[in-house]
């Protein structure tokens, strides 16, 4: 479903991606951990362009993109508008829509891209506001939601483009503790219901449970790849254990 | 009477003079700063002949700006004064046994500010009129001027007023060709702050002829080529001193001094000079003064139904032009903004260029490029599109600004979130960006248009007669200058009030329940 060939990618002359290959298959729920500043949100962000890439391929669901600093041509930005419809994104800061109610912020996208008609876009929406547990806020504007329930409304957003696989950029961080269960618990049943998922976290309890795989990241390199028991039960790399001691204890 | 002085500044002066009456402050403000001759308002008020002998000096107020050839700065040695009039001061305070210093003072503010002793006389092209004598003294004729018809080389058939009729005409602002034409009636009148200007049109082909003082004329028309004078010189009448109604001593030794002056040919010998001299000088010796009663002083606000639709009917074109300039404005500056920030690189310069280069000449020298210059390459727009054009350029330039500062004020977040759902980067931008950065936009918008609204005053310079160029006018003629300036602030005030209203109103409807 997914794969990546040698991203590498610099900010201005700082390198923050130094060559990562990584390969996941359709269903599987994958967890990238690392310290900050180790290049995890940069790499999710280059799987759906938001950054691109100097080099490297992706692949996502058939669609391929070539890294490289160049005016893109109009074919290859209609392969990156493809690249980003089969990647649904969340973010740390929710970026929901302030000027939209919830039922907007949801319907718009597929009906501004997908030429969705109005209805079925609105049934589309409240269907995901259910699924979110927020069917009674859809005229709700962001503004008078709280963080959590916000964070749930961009999920939903994100699931109407009936993306292929979801992107997760630490979508806890931002939330107060309390808060954070309601989002974790729709993320889980995402993984349940089978999506392939690539979350950056610094919930470990979440990574522990719920993952198929988990990714130590660190200095722009995929550092050690396994399963959540081989990583947390025994890493191998001494800036993992290094680094799990630290988190773990926080 | 002759308003041979550039008033480029009159019309944003005299919204400020409006303010400045309202205030109670002092009334006429000296223009100062001209050659080094003149004087600089003076701090000692001027006032009699006693206070001129102990001084030593006769203060006269005139207005050297575009003043040829009345008094002038000299082209050869432009730090001296010159002009039939300059030397006719020089020899009149010579024969007071004093010395004579020029005050400046734009011209149509020369009775308020000789009120309120900025100076002792005023000499420049002042008329001997019932009017004027209402309010102040003045003293045997000093120059007989005449009214003439100019027109261009290959007009034929305007030889008198009455063929005036129907026809555009310019005239000085102020002048008395401008109230001889305005009782005459039946014409396209269009009033100019200078002289340079009326001619440029009328080369140009937008007016087919100018009406004006005779000595004017010959100093600028005559030497053109492409101008002429059109019939014989008409409406005749006398430039005299004008001194405050107290000074009669002073009164009295100046008529003295212009008789004798004339008696032993000085007169002549100066007017020649300057090529003003003409047989029609003789009838100095024949002027016989006719009493003149002071009436009261007209009190606008007293009879306001006379005066408040003739400010209304200006206001009407101020609305109409500021509304239309700022539609303009509007829509420009979000195609200059579109360009700048999602254009492609030479369209972002070219707008980038655009929003400097207005932004940093003044409103003023654009509107003369779009009505004057244009003019001269064949492009002659009427003077309505030309204020539309001028203004909603300018502004346009200010709108990109606000608009970019809008833009930018919304996150990036916002974007990144609408790329990712698949919008296009067009998408995103009309969708996402636009509509929450109108929000922010709203007041600095509204705040420009009601600045614009009030900057319209200024097309009065392309001979545009909107709402403060009424003022000026009534004013000048009525003396009033308290009344009608609180009616025509009360009519800005009463325009732009409710316009910030709205503008508050809509603000908060459109923050209703959003983030």
């Amino acid at each position: 479903m997914i794969t990546v060939e040698n991203l590498v990618k610099a900010f201005q002359s700082t390198p923050v991606l130094k060559g990562i290959d990584h390969s996941q298959q359709r269903g599987e729920a994958v967890v990238l951990i690392g310290p900050s500043g180790c290049g995890k949100s940069t790499f999710l962000r280059c799987l759906n362009q938001l950054e691109l890439p100097d080099s490297g391929r992706i692949t996502i669901d058939g669609v391929s993109i070539e890294g490289g600093r160049r005016r893109r041509t109009a074919e290859e930005r209609e392969q990156q508008r493809q690249l980003r419809l089969r990647a649904g994104m969340v973010f740390q800061s929710f970026n929901l829509f302030p000027h939209l109610s919830v039922i907007e912020n949801i319907t718009t996208a597929p009906m501004v891209v997908k030429g969705m008609a109005a209805g079925d876009a609105e049934r589309l929406a409240r269907r995901l506001l259910v699924k979110v547990g927020l069917e009674t806020k859809a005229d709700a504007y962001p503004s008078q939601l709280s963080g959590g329930q916000q964070q749930r409304v961009a999920i939903a957003r994100a699931l109407a483009m009936e993306p292929k696989v979801m992107l997760f950029d630490e979508p806890t961080s931002a939330l107060d503790p309390e808060l954070r269960d309601e989002v974790l618990r729709v993320m889980r049943q995402l993984v349940e219901e089978g999506m392939t998922m690539l979350v950056v976290t610094h919930e470990m309890q979440f990574a522990r449970d719920v993952a198929d795989r988990v990714l130590f990241v660190d200095g722009g390199r995929i550092a050690e790849s396994g399963s959540p028991e081989q990583i947390f039960s025994n890493p191998q790399q001494a800036r993992t254990r290094e680094f799990l001691s630290r988190a773990l204890t926080r | 009477m002759s308003d041979p002085r550039g008033r480029l500044r009159s019309s944003t002066h005299s919204l400020w003079l409006t303010l400045v009456a309202v205030s109670g402050l002092l009334l006429g403000k000296t223009v100062s700063g001209g050659p080094q001759t003149a004087a600089m308002d003076s701090g000692a008020p001027a006032g009699g002949l006693d206070e001129i002998h102990r001084r030593g000096e006769l203060l006269w107020g005139a207005d050297a700006e575009g003043g040829a050839p009345y008094v002038y700065p000299d082209p050869q040695k432009p730090e001296q004064l010159i002009g039939f009039e300059f030397e006719l001061a020089e020899a009149l305070a010579a024969r007071l046994g004093v010395k004579a210093r020029m005050v400046q003072n734009q011209w149509d503010q020369l009775i308020p500010a000789l009120e309120r002793h900025n100076f002792d006389a005023i000499l420049n092209g002042l008329e001997l009129t019932a009017e004027n004598q209402q309010r102040i003294a003045m003293s045997e004729p000093y120059f007989v001027y005449a009214q003439q018809i100019v027109t261009r080389t290959s007009t034929e058939a305007i030889t008198r007023l009455e063929h005036l009729k129907g026809k555009a005409v310019g005239v000085l602002s102020s002048s008395v060709a401008q109230r001889l034409l305005e009782k005459t009636g039946g014409l396209d009148l269009r009033i100019y702050p200078g002289n340079v200007e009326s001619f440029l049109d009328l080369k140009a082909g937008r007016i087919e002829a100018v009406l004006l003082d005779l000595p004017i004329a010959l100093h600028y028309a005559r030497p053109d080529p492409a101008l002429k004078f059109s019939g014989e010189p008409f409406a005749f009448g006398y430039y005299a001193i004008g001194v405050r109604r107290e000074d009669a001593v002073l009164l009295a030794a100046l008529n003295r001094a212009i008789k004798d002056l004339a008696a032993e040919g000085a007169l002549e010998r100066i007017y020649r000079k300057y090529g003003v001299w003409d047989e029609r000088q003789q009838r100095l010796k024949d002027y016989r003064p006719e009493t003149v009663k002071e009436s009261r002083r007209i009190s606008t606000l007293r009879e306001w139904p006379r005066y408040l639709p003739l400010l209304l009917r200006g206001a009407v074109t101020t609305v109409e032009l500021s509304v239309l300039a700022m539609a303009l404005a509007v829509v420009a500056g979000l195609v200059l903004v579109l360009m700048r920030l999602y254009g492609l690189t030479p369209l972002r310069w070219l707008a980038q260029a655009y929003v400097e280069v207005i932004r940093g000449t003044p409103l003023l020298i654009q509107l003369f490029l779009i009505y004057y210059g244009l003019s001269q390459t064949g492009v002659r727009l009427p003077a309505f599109f030309a204020a539309i054009l001028g203004l909603g350029l300018n502004y346009a330039a200010s709108e990109a600004e606000n608009y970019r500062a809008g833009i930018q004020s919304i996150p990036r977040g916002q974007t990144e979130a609408a790329l990712a759902l698949g919008m296009s980067r067009w998408q995103a931008v009309r969708r996402i960006v636009l509509p929450q950065a109108l929000r922010v936009v709203i007041p600095p918008v509204t705040n420009d248009f009601i600045a614009l609204f009030k900057d319209s005053s200024i097309v009065s310079v392309i001979t545009m007669v909107e709402l403060t160029k009424v003022y000026g006018m009534l004013a000048t003629s009525t003396y009033d200058y308290i009344g009608l300036g609180v009616m025509t602030a009360g009519i800005y005030f009463g325009l732009s009030y409710p316009a910030s209203v709205f503008a508050h109103w809509l603000e908060k409807r459109l923050c209703h329940d959003h983030g």
